[in-house]
Order: structure tokens, then C-alpha cells, then sequence
């Protein structure tokens, strides 16, 4: 279109733009409008937080009473009892899931900080390995819990014939928080100061006598952090344990026993019992775990940044 | 506290406890030993095989020599193998103990009252003491007379090469764990696919698994769940996508550091609501509100536009979080030159920051999708899962909002616990395409913001 103008036009068109006086109050009116839907976004945000948090508390808290956490729940349509054995079965899960992923995950980001960027990596083919441990930690991480659970259910309930159990729902439940503890741990033994470990090396210990005594003592916060965020994942989780766990009300008497835990226990109550104010109530008592962890974690967090820059 | 120094201090020279540690290491190597052999020529019975019984008696018994020369010779390595070994004991003891503990004290229909649960705590510690004392203090005592064992330069090598290797061994099972997904998934799936055939999955436009509904009959055709997933994803990404934008700019660029703080407080509590929760609040509360349009056939509230809802705000501390660090990954220098041609605030982040930060909210975005293609328990408890493509509940288009549908994640989630044959596999090849689906897009997303890093 340009092209079929003079350059005559093309210049008084250019001039006019230059000339052309901004109007100040315009703009700043868009401005405030653009800002006030903005405002209004984030409010929305909050007031839907507050609004879920706040109609589960004030429907859940009636329901909450030292019977109903510490009664079994009795099954039936009626959704008769309390929490009592969904609790404990939580509490299993979330100690056995760690023993398996915490190990795991804290051993994996150990290497990738510590031994990945050097001597033995020089080797091509531990290059390339190293290379598609990071590629599975990121595929890990965005894998959906449905996944999962297939997958623990194919192997572990169906192959391993373990069945639904707490140890398949263990299993299958450290995979999803394995990246989860892997990320945090990483970026917590990237805050120590190198200077750290320069100086234990110096002293004459070994490459594993620095890691151990000097490098993870001081990233413990962090790694505590990246465990109680595990631990949420875990309370919160669902779709895994309702296709590896089974959802017994019973208490799980050893590792091979069936189990609900209480995300699970709140997916049965409101979909097979019309007792809707008890899974209000447990979802009260889950929100509240959260919250407790989700402070449990700022602190932490607030602790390490304070020790490593204190020091 | 003397009197632990001092026994510390006596432990630290004394030889006698590691030579008593190698003659009874040396005795269990005998007992293997002679077990093996005692079964091998049918003497006593363990009712396993003979020659395997005796193949793992010797090796046991070998490796207890092993320990008893290493202990003999004051090697470190014994210590080391015998502390983990005891470390073991312990923590099953103590696995049972709370296994036998809570199942007396909760497995009743009511929790036992507290005067009872203090004596069987009494009870219990006593038994834990009586169990864990042997292996406690040979911990203990092991674990205290660290100076008298000593290894080699070269062993020392070897342990810290063990156990690089260990640890590239744990790195390595996260992409394990991937291949073991793709294995797994996959086999099961194999049926389906040559049973079923690849056309029907995934052109099929009736779900009707025979064995539920009792005819012979059965069709897998998985559209209706394809359109369903697609249908409450985009709704999500029309509702979430304006909210999650908004509050991110307003965080990133415009709200006070106070304001800020609680904000994103607030929004991590958000992310670590448990999705039944939000199930729940979408059977509910949103159901009835929905219920409440008055709308032509709009009956139950269930469908479409209660999952998107539910799923808007489940993704939005994703989308947010990510939008917000893209936002402020943007440099300072940016919006100054911007300031200083005289551009308003709006205008800069309308015209500057937001086109530099594009890649980093596109990936928000893609990452978003993949969070809201995942979801299941929530889906499950708001859309309603009818097996039928969604269709319009009257004769307005638009209605389709209305209609009740299912999901990927849903119908794997709501028939695998009773699936089986070709209807399990054609469940597992549901999971195959999503897993696949979702790999495919989060590579994208993290493709996009890598490139953005290192340019």
C-alpha cells in the first residue's frame, strides 16, 4: 500500500506522527482502566481462594468432633463413622513413599551437583547417560498422576502381583514425587558456597567425606523443604491410590494391606454416600495439613536463606 | 555426660570388641555352612531346593568370612557393611513394632480411650527397648570405635568410586521409571490395538464396553472422551487463562511488595489444594449455582462448564507462577528506555514487556493445557461422565457448555478397577496416547523456555 503513495505523502504522513500531540489524560485513562481490570483479575483470584477455603471450613468445621476423627469410617451409603483409620493410612503412605523416594531422589541430585560436572563425566557415554537422567527427571515431572497409576497399576498391583496395597501405592506414589525431591535438593546443594567445599577438600577429605559432612549438613533446610512439598503431594493426591491402593476402610495391618487415605476418603464419601458433610470435614482437616505444611515450608525455606548468606 | 566420654574414649582404643565382632561373624559363616550342607544331604529340611539351599548357604557363609577377616584385620569396610546391615535390623523391628502398635490401638471401630493408649505406649516402648537393645549397642559401640579400624588409600578410592556409581545408579531411575512407563503402558496395551485396531480407538465415536452392559456387542471407540477432554480444556483456558494473566501482570509489575507477598501466599495454597477438594466444591457449590441458569434442559449442573470452571482454577497457579517469572525475567533496562520515550506504564507493559516475555507465556500457557489434560478426580466428580459426545441441550449451540461428557483421564480413572481383556487394554492405550500427548507438549514448553534462556 505504501508504495502507491508519493514520497511527498509518505513524508507529511511521517510528520504528522511526530506531531501528533499524545493525549495525556487518554492514556492515562487507559491506564487506570487497564489497571483496574488487572486489580480486578488478582482479586478475583483471592476471593475464589477464600471463598473454596472458607465454605469447606465452615461447612467441614461442624462436622469435625473428637468422635468423627476418632471413629472408623463404617462404609454404607449413609457414609457412617469418621477418620480415624483414613488417617493413620495417610500418615503410612506419606513415611513409606519417602523411605523409597527420598533416598532416591536426594542420591540422584547429589550426582547431578556434585559428581555430574566432572572427572568420571569426561567418559562419553556416562555424558550421555547423565544427559537422559535430567531428560527423565523433566519428563517425570510433567507426567499426569493418572500415568502413574497406570503404570503402578500395571506393574506392581497386576505384574509384581503385589495387588492394592500399600506397598504398590508407595511405590507407584514415589515416582510422582521423585522429580519433586530431585529439583528442590538440586537447587538446595547449589546454594552452598563453593568456598564450602574447597575448604573440606583442602583439609584432605575425600570427594564423599565433603558431600556427607560438609555440603548436605549445610542444604539440609533445603532438602527439608523439597520433603514437606513431597509430603503435600502426597496427602493431596488421588487419582494414584484410587487405582493402586484399593480403598479398604480397614486399618492396613503389615505393607500388603489394602488402605483409603483421606484425599481417597473424601472421593468415596461425595461419590458413593450422600454424607456430604463429612467429606466437608475432611477436606477441612486435609486443607488445614496443608496450610500447616505450606507455613512448615516458608519457614524453612526463610531459615536457609538466612544461614547461607549469614554465614 | 563424663561417664559417655569416657566409655567413647575406652571404645576408641579397644581392640577386643572388633576380634570378638570377627569370631562371631565367624561363627555364623559356620552355621550357614553347616546348614547348607546338613540340608544338602537331607538331613534336615528346609523345604526349598537342595542344591539352591546349598549354592545360598555357601555364599552367605562366605561372605560372613569375608566379614570376620575384615573385621580380624580391622578393616573399615567390615564396620561399614555391619552398621548398614544393623541399620536394616532396626528400622524393620521398628516398622513392625508401629504395625502391631497401631493395629491394637486403632484398628478398633473407636479409637481406644487415652488411659489405654498411654499403657500400650508403656507397653510398647518396653518391647521396642527389649527388641532394639542387641542391635542398638553393637551400633552404638560400633559406631563409637570409628579410630581403630583404618583403610587403605586405595580402598578409600574404591568406596568414594562405589559409590559415585551408587549415586549415578539413583540418578539414573528417573529415566527408569520413563522407560518403564513406556514398556509397561505399551504391553498392555498391545491388545487393544490388535484386537480393537488403531481405526476404531481412535475414530470410534461409541464407548460401549459389552462387558457392563451385558450384550456381546462391544464398541471402544474413544472420541466422545477426546472431545470431552478438548472441550473442558479450552473452557479452562477461556476462563483461567484472562485470570491467571491478569493477576500475574498485576503481581510482576503493579502491586506493592506487601501485596504481592500475601498474593503469592495465597496462590501456593492454591496449588496445594488437594483436587478432590475442588471436586467437592464443584459438586457442591458451583452444580446448584449452575442449576440455577435458567436455561432450557440445563438439569444437573454437572458438564462442561462446571469442569472448566473447577479447571480454570486449578490452573492457575501454574499459569500465573510461570507467567509471573517470565514477566520478571524481562530486564529493568527495557522498561526504563521505554519510560524515558514516554510511554505510560500500561503502555510499557502492553508494548515492551509483554512481546519480550512472549515465549515464557506461551509456555504458561502450553504447561497449563498439559495440568488441565492430566486431571482426573476432580473431572470425575463435576462432568458428569456420560459415555455420549456432548452435544447441545437445546437448540442454541452454545448449550454444549451445559452437556455432560467424559474425559481421557476420567474414564481410565473411573473403569480400570474392573476392567479386563480388551476393554483393560483399551483402557491402557488411553493412557499410552495421553502420556504420549502430554510428553510431546511439556518438551514444547520446555523447549520454548530454554530457547528463550540461552538467547
Amino acid at each position: 500500500m505504501n508504495n502507491s503513495l508519493t514520497k511527498q505523502q509518505r513524508m507529511a504522513a511521517a510528520r504528522d506522527k511526530i506531531n501528533h500531540k499524545p493525549n495525556i489524560r487518554k492514556r492515562r485513562l487507559i491506564q487506570s482502566l487497564a489497571f483496574t481490570f488487572l486489580w480486578i483479575m488478582g482479586f478475583t483470584a483471592i476471593a475464589v481462594l477464600i471463598w473454596i477455603v472458607g465454605y469447606v471450613f465452615v461447612k467441614g468445621f461442624p462436622a469435625i468432633n473428637m468422635e468423627f476423627l476418632t471413629t472408623r469410617p463404617a462404609g454404607g451409603f449413609d457414609g457412617e463413622g469418621g477418620i480415624s483409620t483414613t488417617i493413620v493410612t495417610t500418615v503410612y503412605l506419606v513415611i513409606f513413599t519417602l523411605a523409597i523416594a527420598a533416598p532416591l531422589g536426594i542420591g540422584a541430585a547429589i550426582y547431578f551437583v556434585e559428581y555430574a560436572n566432572e572427572g568420571q563425566a569426561r567418559n562419553k557415554i556416562v555424558r550421555w547417560l547423565i544427559k537422559a537422567a535430567r531428560t527423565g527427571v523433566e519428563i517425570l515431572a510433567g507426567v499426569p498422576s493418572i500415568i502413574f497409576g497406570l503404570f503402578g497399576f500395571a506393574i506392581f498391583v497386576s505384574y509384581l502381583k503385589l495387588g492394592f496395597s500399600l506397598l504398590s501405592a508407595g511405590l507407584s506414589g514415589a515416582c510422582l514425587v521423585l522429580p519433586v525431591i530431585i529439583r528442590t535438593t538440586e537447587e538446595a546443594l547449589l546454594a552452598v558456597p563453593e568456598s564450602y567445599r574447597e575448604g573440606s577438600l583442602g583439609l584432605g577429605a575425600t570427594k564423599w567425606q565433603t558431600v556427607t559432612g560438609v555440603v548436605l549438613p549445610a542444604a539440609i533446610p533445603g532438602i527439608v523443604t523439597g520433603i514437606v512439598l513431597s509430603v503435600g503431594r502426597i496427602i493431596s493426591e488421588t487419582a494414584i491410590f484410587w487405582v493402586t491402593l484399593g480403598g479398604s476402610y480397614r486399618l492396613p495391618q503389615n505393607l500388603m494391606s489394602s488402605g483409603r487415605t483421606l484425599a481417597l476418603h473424601v472421593y468415596m464419601l461425595a461419590t458413593e454416600t450422600r454424607a456430604f458433610d463429612k467429606a466437608m470435614g475432611t477436606s477441612a482437616i486435609l486443607i488445614i495439613i496443608i496450610i500447616i505444611l505450606n507455613l512448615a515450608i516458608n519457614l524453612s525455606s526463610k531459615y536457609f536463606q538466612k544461614r547461607l548468606s549469614g554465614k | 555426660m563424663k561417664t559417655t566420654q569416657k566409655i567413647q574414649q575406652k571404645l576408641k582404643n579397644n581392640f577386643l570388641f572388633p576380634k570378638f565382632l570377627a569370631l562371631f561373624s565367624l561363627f555364623i559363616s559356620a552355621v550357614f555352612l553347616v546348614i547348607g550342607f546338613l540340608s544338602f544331604f537331607s538331613i534336615i529340611d528346609l523345604s526349598i531346593n537342595k542344591l539352591l539351599a546349598l549354592i545360598t548357604s555357601v555364599i552367605l557363609s562366605a561372605a560372613f568370612f569375608f566379614l570376620a577377616k575384615g573385621f580380624y584385620t580391622l578393616q573399615n569396610w567390615a564396620r561399614t557393611t555391619l552398621l548398614s546391615i544393623l541399620l536394616l535390623v532396626i528400622l524393620v523391628l521398628l516398622v513392625k513394632i508401629i504395625f502391631e502398635f497401631s493395629s491394637i490401638v486403632f484398628a478398633g471401630k473407636q479409637v481406644l480411650s487415652i488411659g489405654e493408649i498411654l499403657k500400650y505406649i508403656g507397653e510398647y516402648f518396653l518391647r521396642t527397648i527389649l527388641y532394639i537393645s542387641i542391635p542398638g549397642i553393637l551400633f552404638y559401640f560400633l559406631y563409637e570405635c570409628d579410630e581403630v579400624f583404618s583403610e587403605t588409600p586405595k580402598q578409600r578410592h574404591m568406596f568414594d568410586y562405589t559409590v559415585k556409581n551408587f549415586l549415578l545408579g539413583t540418578a539414573l531411575s528417573s529415566i527408569l521409571i520413563v522407560i518403564f512407563i513406556f514398556i509397561f503402558t505399551f504391553q498392555e496395551s498391545e491388545l487393544a490395538i490388535s484386537e480393537i485396531g488403531l481405526n476404531e480407538l481412535l475414530t470410534g465415536t461409541i464407548w460401549r464396553p459389552g462387558a457392563i452392559i451385558g450384550t456381546g456387542e462391544s464398541h471402544f471407540g474413544l472420541v466422545p472422551m477426546i472431545i470431552g477432554s478438548i472441550y473442558s480444556t479450552i473452557g479452562a483456558i477461556i476462563i483461567g487463562i484472562p485470570l491467571s494473566f491478569g493477576t500475574a501482570i498485576l503481581l510482576a509489575e503493579i502491586a506493592p511488595h506487601s501485596i504481592r507477598t500475601i498474593f503469592r501466599t495465597a496462590i501456593e495454597l492454591l496449588s496445594g489444594i488437594p483436587s478432590v477438594v475442588y471436586g467437592l466444591f464443584g459438586m457442591v457449590v458451583i452444580a446448584p449455582l449452575i442449576r440455577m441458569i435458567p436455561i432450557e434442559g440445563n438439569t444437573t449442573g454437572f458438564g462442561i462448564l462446571n469442569a472448566s470452571i473447577i479447571l480454570s482454577i486449578m490452573i492457575l497457579p501454574t499459569v500465573t507462577n510461570i507467567t509471573e517469572d517470565a514477566i520478571r525475567a524481562v530486564p529493568q533496562s527495557y522498561r526504563e528506555a521505554s519510560y524515558a520515550l514516554g510511554a505510560t506504564h500500561w503502555q510499557t507493559i502492553k508494548d515492551v514487556v509483554l512481546p519480550a516475555a512472549n515465549s515464557g507465556i506461551i509456555a504458561a500457557v502450553i504447561l497449563g493445557i498439559s495440568r488441565a489434560l492430566g486431571e482426573t478426580m476432580a473431572l470425575i466428580m463435576v462432568i458428569g461422565n456420560s459415555i455420549a459426545i456432548p452435544s447441545p441441550i437445546n437448540d442454541n449451540p452454545l448449550s454444549i457448555i451445559f452437556s455432560t461428557a467424559r474425559t481421557l483421564t476420567g474414564n481410565i480413572a473411573v473403569e480400570i478397577n474392573y476392567a479386563s481383556g480388551a476393554h483393560r487394554s483399551a483402557l491402557f492405550f488411553t493412557g499410552v496416547l495421553l502420556f504420549l500427548f502430554l510428553l510431546i507438549i511439556n518438551r514444547l514448553a520446555n523447549h520454548i523456555m530454554k530457547e528463550k534462556k540461552t538467547s
